[in-house]
């Protein structure tokens, strides 16, 4: 994992160096905002607010199904009980989270945003983080807790989702939260015709997706633990028409405790890699009417998960300690929405996941199993640039390992955001 | 992996000593409207390359933070923007996605338009977003008033002259030139034989323009007479974006068929505005073609009214192809419809 270390070595220092380089400037007192006067020097402050009812025709809900998926189980529930707590959607309300977010510029040099999640329970920092503003060569270092810019949906925030839940390839391969940790990143807009972007990152390494115990009998590993690479390709396309298409790489530690005798007690552990890597691209079209009718957004990516890990221990069966587990697992979502009315649109998406879902199991055995599908719909209703309303049906197919099961999802969402909410990306 | 990496900074490495040497030979100018690339094309003439993000045909407040923009804005050597929160939306996105420095705000390559005009419409009381999408600093749509544009014109020659000092007596005499076309097209060019462009307008804005040109024996011509008819007409807008050619002009908006910036209109609201309105005695509703005009047109025959479309950029429509023809425009659809 050695370059990962590299990598925060020589950002940090390209990023004094240029730092120091610049002379300080008298400026502009405006300079502070990029908003309006009423706030300036002041940080942008706002406030998201979602919350969604959600029903589902499974007997302990559709979050309990997803977290038995074979292949594609959470690692955090192997500990023994086999269910999932906290997760979402329950039946009935949901107050996903509400997102207290602060931002500003700190200096001439870097811009800060904090990014505060609070739910019923608990309030937790989501994002916390600062990048710089004025590195020279289309050069930018971010660093702190923030969302990695892999793939498409990732670095989105849920208000920004075109439907109310995750596509199902980004919850069971990188869990609820996407991969989001502590870290830092060096990315770099090429001097190109073309739109090129891109980006290393190295993360700390406690996340869902990419689990690491460090005790015995695992061995401890330094961190950061996680690498990420990724890269964003649009072509300089003129008009109304904006396309971006991407590719990425994560590769990470991975250790996992097992309960194979379900006692509650682990009794075999394994160490070793998780590698995540896939495509992405999206296509907008920005129609000459108001309020976003006639505009398309057509997405999609598609990614692929193998694990490599070794048996360090096993307290029942040891001839087979030292043996490999290797599995492979991915799937993808193709979305279109469309903006039918002004302020109207709809929206349908089509995932599988498990088209490839192979383990290949220290015994030697191999397990295979189908793949698992799910279609939604959607309309929303957006009253202004700062409230939406939506509803979502869904319907699956999950392949369990005692069969298939079927489910259909309701989801009514509303999404509110108050403050100086900021611009999304592309 | 580590293969990965490492070509990631064998290319991070060598790149930067191609840049070093990108020196433009004029200045390249990237503008978040239309109708600045005009005003910058006036001034700027062939040395200095122009782009503008809107093309004029849409809402300049939903402009997608696209790729190519971010583009743009990477090899700008100055960038200027309408201000007064019209770009909110994305304007903050292309700019930090294009990582270069030289356009940041309150650098030298970052121009504020609306920062060079009095603005209108600024709220004298609180603001909260339940008035819609209301903005705090004032009236963006300032560039419709010729005097504006002139003003704008003028900030926009002094920072290419500081940007690119070898040009500075260029820009003045492209500037001068400007200005002069313009005075004449808002005043004729009778009235500027006898009178500087400068007088002229220090006499429009004292409210004695007219007493003015009886004085000095010549008629008044131009936009200014055009509207002559239509002044002290009391009409309806669409959206709140013909403030400043109203006042200019003397029109009185009554109402805006939008009940809160940025919110369409229902049924009942379209109701109690037409009552208004014909209580008002309003015979006009104007609009800007990208909204849909079935509200305005059913408006306009409940209460006897007539509709115009008139763009309110430059690009929006053939005819406007430059600054001064997107006046000539308005003020002829504004004119003809009103006999």
């Amino acid at each position: 994992m050695h370059p990962f270390r590299w990598l925060v070595f020589a950002a940090v220092a390209i990023t004094m160096l240029e730092v120091h380089a610049q002379p300080p400037e008298r400026r502009d007192p405006r300079w502070a905002t990029w908003s309006s006067r009423t706030s300036a020097f002041n940080p942008d402050i706002s406030a998201i607010l979602d919350v969604f009812y959600h029903h589902d025709d499974t007997d302990d809900g559709i979050a309990d199904r997803l977290g038995e998926l074979p292949g594609f189980r959470a690692h955090h529930d192997d500990h023994g009980d086999g269910h999932s707590h906290g997760q979402t959607p329950r039946q009935g309300f949901n107050l996903r989270h509400i997102e207290l977010v602060v931002s500003a510029a700190v200096d001439p040099y870097a811009k800060g945003m904090v990014n505060v999640a609070i739910t019923e329970d608990a309030a937790e920092l989501e994002e916390a983080w600062f990048e710089t503003l004025s590195l020279p060569f289309g050069l930018k270092l971010k660093g702190g807790k923030f969302y990695s810019d892999m793939g498409y949906i990732n670095p989105q925030h849920p208000h920004q989702w075109d439907f109310a839940d995750q596509p199902l390839v980004y919850r069971l391969l990188l869990g609820e939260h996407g991969l989001n940790d502590a870290g830092v990143q060096l990315s770099w807009l090429a001097p190109t015709s073309w739109y090129l972007l891109l980006g290393v990152e190295a993360f700390q390494g406690t996340l869902d997706a990419f689990s690491y115990h460090g005790e015995d009998p695992l061995p401890k590993h330094d961190a950061p633990r996680i690498g990420v690479g990724w890269l964003k390709l649009g072509p300089p396309l003129e008009g109304p028409h904006g396309v971006q298409l991407g590719v990425f790489g994560v590769l990470g530690r991975q250790q996992e405790e097992h309960d194979g005798d379900a006692d509650g007690e682990p009794d075999h552990w394994l160490d070793g890699d998780s590698a995540i890597w896939g495509v992405d691209a999206v296509y907008k079209y920005d129609a000459p009417h108001p309020y976003g009718a006639g505009d398309w957004v057509l997405q999609g990516e598609y990614a692929r998960r193998d694990r490599s890990l070794d048996l360090v221990a096993h307290d029942l069966r040891t001839d087979l300690v030292g043996r490999a587990l290797d599995t492979a697992q991915d799937g993808y979502y193709v979305q279109a929405v469309y903006g039918v009315l002004s302020r109207w649109r709809v929206g349908v998406r089509w995932e599988q996941v498990g088209l490839t879902n192979r383990d290949d199991l220290p015994t030697g055995d191999r397990e295979r199993r189908n793949a698992s599908w799910k279609a939604s719909g959607m309309v929303d209703f957006t009253p202004s640039e700062f409230s939406r309303f939506r509803v979502q049906i869904s319907r699956g197919r999950y392949e369990l390992d005692d069969g298939s099961e079927d489910a259909t999802e309701l989801y009514l969402q509303a999404i509110f955001s108050i403050g100086a909410h900021g611009a999304h990306k592309f | 992996m580590n293969s990965v990496c490492a070509k990631v900074f064998s290319i991070l490495a060598v790149v930067p000593s191609f840049l070093v040497g990108t020196a433009a030979a004029s200045l390249r100018v990237v503008t978040t409207t239309s109708d600045l690339a005009a005003l910058a094309r006036e001034v700027g003439g062939d040395r200095v390359d122009v782009r503008s993000i809107c093309t004029g045909r849409e809402d300049p407040h939903m402009v997608q933070g696209k790729p190519s923009f971010i583009l743009a804005a990477r090899d700008a050597d100055l960038w200027i923007r309408v201000g007064l929160d019209l770009e909110l939306g994305w304007e903050p996105v292309v700019l930090e996605g294009a990582r270069n420095p030289r356009i940041l705000p309150g650098r030298a390559g970052h121009l504020d338009a609306g920062a060079l005009i009095q603005p209108l419409d600024v709220p004298t009381e609180p603001v909260s977003r339940d008035q819609g999408d209301v903005h705090p600093s004032g009236n963006p749509h300032y560039w419709i008033d010729p005097w504006n544009g002139r003003v704008v014109a003028g900030g926009i020659a002094e920072r290419f002259a500081q940007l690119d000092p070898t040009g500075a007596d260029q820009y003045a005499v492209r500037l001068a030139d400007f200005q002069r076309r313009l005075d004449e097209r808002m005043f004729g060019a009778s009235l500027l034989e006898r009178l500087s462009g400068d007088e002229a307008w220090a006499a429009l804005h004292a409210g004695e323009l007219d007493t003015r040109a009886a004085a000095v024996g010549v008629p008044l011509g131009g936009w200014y007479a055009a509207m002559r008819p239509v002044r002290g007409q009391r009409i309806l807008t669409y959206h709140r974006s013909w403030t400043y050619f109203a006042q200019r002009f003397g029109l009185e908006i009554v109402g805006e068929i939008e009940p809160k910036p940025g919110i369409p209109p229902s049924a009942a609201w379209l109701d109690s505005l037409g009552d208004r309105a014909r209580a008002a005695g309003v015979r006009l509703i104007l609009q800007e073609p990208f909204y849909s005009d079935r509200a305005a047109r059913r408006l306009a025959e409940r209460i006897g009214a007539a509709v115009v479309v008139a763009p309110i950029s430059v690009g929006a429509e053939p005819e406007a192809a430059d600054y001064l023809s997107l006046l000539d425009t308005i003020v002829a659809r504004l004119t003809s419809t009103t006999r």
